[in-house]
């Protein structure tokens, strides 16, 4: 059965069936801090879902909305991250501050970015994606002086949000969370309400059938260029937060290694799914967290060989399955 | 309504359409037609701007589009259907004909819109299924139903965009003879009561004179012959050129 | 001073040598199955590996001929897999490669460990050409003459065989290939055996460059990315003249001014993208 069906058979379901899910998944991560440290995991571990989350939930825009696929996106998010610590670092000790100069940063080197390349496809297009992305591994890998190099931005902290008496403080994990939470439901909204447009609903069509889109009088190529851009500026809002979180910024947020794990979170999760992504990114992080600590030096392979199943056995990732068996 | 002068293309050294020129007043139904091979689907792709021409120039509606990017053709008022048909099969015949009402009106290129313009968009579906009579099929899913319905859910997109020219390639293609049946009776119908101006390729004889008011034949990318179906058919020189395929 | 710069030089043409062969053999794969190896460095790395072991076995000369065969032979496995997910979208064939990158490469640390491990090179070829100019040995002309060697071949096989040349139609079209009558799929596994034979060759040339370790390819996967964009994509002469620019304008910068010459790279890169986003010598229309 096929997506429109279910959307079909969806409205027909009563309210709360469909508000349900999406009740319990907010309620699950509003509570998360409670819950999840006492099935082996910790706050900043739930934090970092929601950052990934977010990246992934940006980059599936463009991969899983629009048809186009970007393996280059940890640019935006490394950039979103050494743009925030940078502010910080350098400029002032604030943290919106940050977060509004890195998403900036991030989204407006994809802008630029975009218009080089919308008019390439495929894999062509994923190539210079990822070259793109290089670029800037390779400017913090070796700019020693000003990003730290190799071993990473050090040398900033979050700083308290709001003024005097007001001030929110977000250095431990559980405020931090909560922080991160509310950016994060903010930006999925926003999401939510351009996918919901006609905007959303021209992209979708771009994915499904892009000649006719054209020739029905869709100008695809500025669509592809606006769907890619605001993707950019998500995932690089999801960089500062990572930024944030960490109070550190490294290399490896730019490396094309990075932008592999926003695409496998998406697809893992569910690619046509708007929630997938998150889910993806919940599941891999965790399990990455888990191998990593578990298994030193095998955990790669692991790793590695989970991406190639998935790939090969479940396509349609883990949303995208269940949506099938929903429905049927 | 449509001017093309002298166009030509090549690919590299292929030489595909070579000097055709070709005039389609208001309300007439030309059909373009010539052995495989002629160069009709890249005629018919520089006019619809999928690419450019090497050589020549179209004019459209008083309008020079000769370089002019396919989907602003759209909006000057061009619509064309694909050999292959193209549509969006994850969809129902109802989606499919509002995203094309929807770009008509203006409303999928923007973030969001009024209310007041949803209906009349979904005016526009209502009355484009009934006139390809997909009324009672709105709800199916396109990629489910039959290669006539398709292709008529296709031509009720293209007529949903409200154009001054329709483009048709190959309508019949890969059809039985009652879908056939079906699709000229449709075709007709757009021609002689809406008056729709029409151009179509096709490789079907029968649809061909049924349709054309004049036709224009192609042979290996050069112009072969222009005229009405009664000249077309008499003249040798087409009959040569289609000798050994099944007319 | 002179020595300088000809020490730097021959450093950037033998780097140059290894960014045409992993280009290549990237290119070939890409071109005709649309599929972006990231593995291609890690089967570099397994090249080299394999010649280590070998060598222990059948000396030097054995492990040249036989490690690279071997590679090739994984590689044909590796296609294997991928025949599940070439009719689908793009985004599962990197995927997979994506993911055989992090499983060869973990596997390859389990195996043999992080330390980077030596070679022992055939002593005829380690010794200098010259007295004066000590740091060009005979194994760097051998292994540059191996890549010119290499590279003729292969243009020669695309351009004069039978299978070359229903890959070079199967890069244009792959449908009306598969409609001649043609096995693509055999097509297809043989043409990626052919990549990762190079990638094989490129890590066991190296094995007399570089310290053996499971990171080693990963340096020359990114200019090799590079090289084909810069040369066009879907254009093989493209990707060799892509590869031979890069490696030297490399060389020529680290003549002049060595902090530069990675960078140089990606600043080529950057003008390409802007005034001919095609390539060099790509066609207008490659847009897959």
């Amino acid at each position: 059965m096929s997506s429109a069906t279910a959307i079909a058979a969806r409205d027909e379901q009563p309210l709360y069936r469909r508000w349900l899910p999406l009740a319990v998944m907010s309620l699950a991560l509003i509570t998360a801090p409670l819950w999840f440290p006492r099935l082996g995991g910790y706050t900043a571990l739930a934090s970092g879902v929601l950052v990934f989350g977010l990246a992934a939930m940006g980059l599936n825009l463009l991969l899983g909305f629009t048809g186009v696929l970007s393996f280059g996106h940890a640019a935006y998010f490394g950039l979103g991250a050494y743009g925030a610590g940078l502010m910080l670092k350098y400029v002032a000790p604030s943290t919106p501050l940050a977060i509004l100069v890195g998403t900036l940063l991030g989204g407006l080197a994809g802008t630029l970015f975009g218009l080089l390349i919308v008019r390439r496809r495929g894999v062509y297009f994923a190539m210079c994606t990822i070259a793109f992305g290089q670029i800037f591994y390779y400017i913090a890998y070796k700019w020693n002086d000003f990003t730290g190099g190799f071993d990473g931005l050090r040398g900033f902290h979050r700083e308290p949000i709001g003024f005097g008496a007001l001030a929110f403080d977000i250095t431990n994990d559980t405020p931090f969370y909560y922080f991160t939470l509310l950016v994060f439901a903010i930006a999925v909204a926003l999401m939510g309400l351009l996918l919901r447009s006609p905007f959303g609903r021209t992209l979708r069509a771009i994915r499904e059938n892009e000649r006719r889109a054209r020739f029905l009088g869709i100008p695809v190529e500025r669509h592809i260029w606006l769907s890619f851009s605001i993707s950019c500026f998500f995932t690089a809002l999801a960089g500062t937060l990572y930024a944030l979180l960490n109070n550190f910024a490294d290399p490896l947020a730019l490396h094309y290694s990075q932008s592999g794990y926003f695409v496998i979170m998406a697809v893992l999760g569910g690619m046509r799914s708007f929630w997938g992504p998150l889910l993806g990114a919940a599941v891999f992080w965790v399990l990455k967290d888990f191998l990593s600590s578990a298994l030193p030096t095998e955990w790669m392979a692991f790793l590695g060989a989970i991406f190639m199943l998935s790939v090969l056995f479940f396509p349609r990732g883990m949303l995208g399955m269940l949506k099938r068996r929903g429905v049927e | 309504m449509l001017e093309v002068r002298k166009v030509s293309k090549n690919f590299g050294s292929l030489v595909a359409v070579q000097n055709v020129s070709l005039t389609v007043q208001p309300g007439e139904l030309r059909a373009i037609i010539g052995p495989n091979g002629a160069g009709k689907t890249t005629f018919f792709n520089m006019i619809s701007g999928y690419f450019p021409p090497s050589s020549g120039s179209i004019v459209f509606d008083g309008r020079d589009v000769t370089r002019i990017s396919a989907h602003r053709r759209v909006a000057f008022g061009m619509a064309r259907t694909f050999q292959i048909t193209e549509i969006f099969p994850e969809l129902t015949v109802h989606e499919n004909v509002l995203s094309a009402a929807e770009v008509a009106a203006g409303q999928r290129l923007h973030m969001w819109i009024a209310r007041a313009d949803v209906g009349r968009a979904e005016r526009v579906v209502a009355e484009m299924l009934a006139l390809v009579g997909l009324s009672s099929k709105a709800n199916r899913l396109v990629g489910e139903l039959s290669h006539g319905d398709q292709r008529a859910t296709e031509i009720a997109m293209a007529l949903a965009l409200r154009p001054k020219l329709l483009l048709l390639d190959e309508p019949t293609a890969g059809m039985g003879d009652q879908e056939t049946y079906e699709i000229t009776g449709l075709i007709r119908r757009l021609h002689r009561d809406n008056k729709f101006t029409i151009v179509l390729i096709e490789h079907d004889m029968r649809v061909v004179f049924h349709l054309a008011d004049r036709i224009t034949v192609l042979d290996q990318g050069r112009l072969l012959a222009e005229g009405t179906p009664g000249e077309i058919a008499a003249s040798a020189a087409v009959r040569a050129a289609y000798l050994g395929e099944a007319a | 001073m002179l020595t300088l710069i000809l020490y730097n030089v021959t450093n950037g043409l033998m780097l140059g040598a290894f960014y045409v062969l992993m280009a290549l053999g990237l290119s070939l794969i890409l071109n005709l199955s649309n599929v972006i190896n990231f593995a291609h460095g890690n089967f570099l790395a397994l090249g080299a590996y394999m010649a280590l072991e070998l060598t222990k076995v059948v000396g030097f000369w054995g492990a040249f001929l036989i490690a690279p065969l071997l590679t090739a032979l994984f590689g044909v496995a590796v296609e294997l897999l991928m025949r599940f997910v070439y009719r689908r979208d793009p985004v599962y064939s990197l995927l997979l490669t994506f993911g055989l990158a992090f499983v060869m490469q973990g596997l390859m640390l389990w195996w043999w460990g992080p330390t980077p491990q030596e070679m022992h090179m055939v002593p005829a070829l380690e010794a200098p050409v010259s007295a004066d100019l000590f740091f060009i040995t005979w194994y760097r002309v051998f292994m540059v003459a191996i890549v010119i060697v290499t590279v003729i071949g292969v243009f020669a096989f695309l351009r004069y065989t039978r299978v070359g040349l229903r890959i070079r139609a199967g890069t244009l079209d792959l449908d009306t290939v598969s409609a001649l009558g043609v096995n693509v799929k055999l097509l297809r596994t043989f043409n990626f055996t052919m990549g990762c034979l190079l990638a094989g060759l490129s890590g066991v040339l190296a094995t007399g460059a570089i310290g053996i370790n499971p990171n080693m390819g990963d340096d020359l996967l990114m200019p090799s990315f590079i090289a084909i964009i810069i040369g066009g994509v879907g254009s093989l002469t493209g990707t060799l003249f892509g590869g031979l620019l890069i490696g030297v304008t490399a060389a020529l910068t680290a003549a002049v001014y060595p902090a530069a010459s990675e960078v140089v790279i990606f600043v080529m890169l950057v003008l390409v993208l802007l005034i001919r986003p095609r390539g060099l010598m790509g066609e207008e229309g490659m847009l897959t």
